[in-house]
């Protein structure tokens, strides 16, 4: 009898298992179910929206012609989308014209202070004096190409003094640019002022 | 408790020590400046370790690379660095 009465609590306790088991898949297209019908608490329009999709797509099988007119009521709702694309590029362009004109008008180039600049390379205390001269010497090289290369009257331009000009500046700039960062932002920002006037024989010769 | 004469002592000696110049950091600017020269005037050597005076604006520098140049500035006021 004792043996009876556990077999009878175990397969007692074992069948609510299995029951839960086959209950299970109920429960999903249960659930499965009010997920279709979500939309519903949203708004009566969007039910008649989907039921007009639902009507649109089981009308569209049967016959081709429902179908051209799904592919045509498919057509018109592009055609929205491009007119709200078309729209809003010129909206995005507007706030892209604004921010262009801030950084414009944010940019000007301070006028260029040789003298100020010469100034503080000579005071600074990031290179050493020996440095200093060695810079000097190769400066005074590089001014000489370019007086030789106006006063010959060269129409092929200056393009040839570029790179040997970059490459004081980089060295300039890697002396300066550890102790003196200020500095070093100067002449980097004062580069292509520079370059102007050594390019330009008229702005040269005033200059130097 | 430490005399007053003591504290006087300690304290001048306190005093000298960090008024004098410690000549360490002049012999790294040197260096430093040794080096940057040797090197912008395209010659092989990497830091400078050490540097001996032989006149005004006249070094010997000892690269780390080993090798040794004259770094001195010629009658034209030129920056020169000759290899030894």
């Amino acid at each position: 009898m004792s043996a009876a009465r556990t077999i009878a609590i175990l397969l007692f306790t074992l069948a609510p298992g299995c029951a839960g088991v086959k209950e299970a898949p109920p429960d999903v297209t249960a659930r499965s179910g009010p997920l279709a019908v979500d939309p519903s608490p949203v708004g009566p329009k969007q039910e008649a929206a989907v039921s007009g999709e639902a009507e649109a797509a089981a009308t569209a099988p049967p016959a081709p012609p429902s179908g051209s007119q799904g592919a045509a009521k498919a057509t018109p709702r592009p055609a929205t989308a491009p007119a709200k694309v078309s729209a809003s590029p010129a909206a995005i362009e507007r706030p892209l014209k604004k921010e262009e004109s801030p950084a414009v008008t944010r940019n000007p180039e301070p006028p260029l202070d040789v003298a100020g600049l010469t100034t503080r390379l000579r005071d600074t205390d990031a290179i050493g004096v020996f440095t200093k001269l060695a810079l000097k010497n190769q400066v005074d090289d590089l001014l000489e190409q370019f007086r030789s290369h106006h006063d010959n009257g060269q129409k092929t331009g200056v393009a040839s003094l570029r790179q040997p000009y970059n490459m004081l500046v980089l060295k300039v700039l890697s002396l300066v640019q550890d102790k003196d960062p200020s500095l070093a932002r100067t002449i980097s920002g004062s580069r292509e002022a520079i370059w102007g006037i050594l390019a330009d024989p008229k702005k040269f010769h005033a200059a130097i | 408790m430490i005399p007053p004469s003591r504290a006087l002592a300690l304290i001048i000696l306190l005093a000298a020590l960090i008024a004098v110049p410690t000549p360490a950091a002049e012999d790294a600017a040197l260096l430093r400046d040794l080096s940057s020269v040797i090197m912008l005037l395209g010659m092989p050597c990497g830091p400078v370790v050490s540097a001996r005076r032989q006149a005004d604006n006249d070094h010997v520098a000892l690269c780390e690379n080993g090798n040794r140049y004259r770094v001195f500035v010629n009658a034209e006021g030129r920056a020169v660095a000759l290899r030894q």
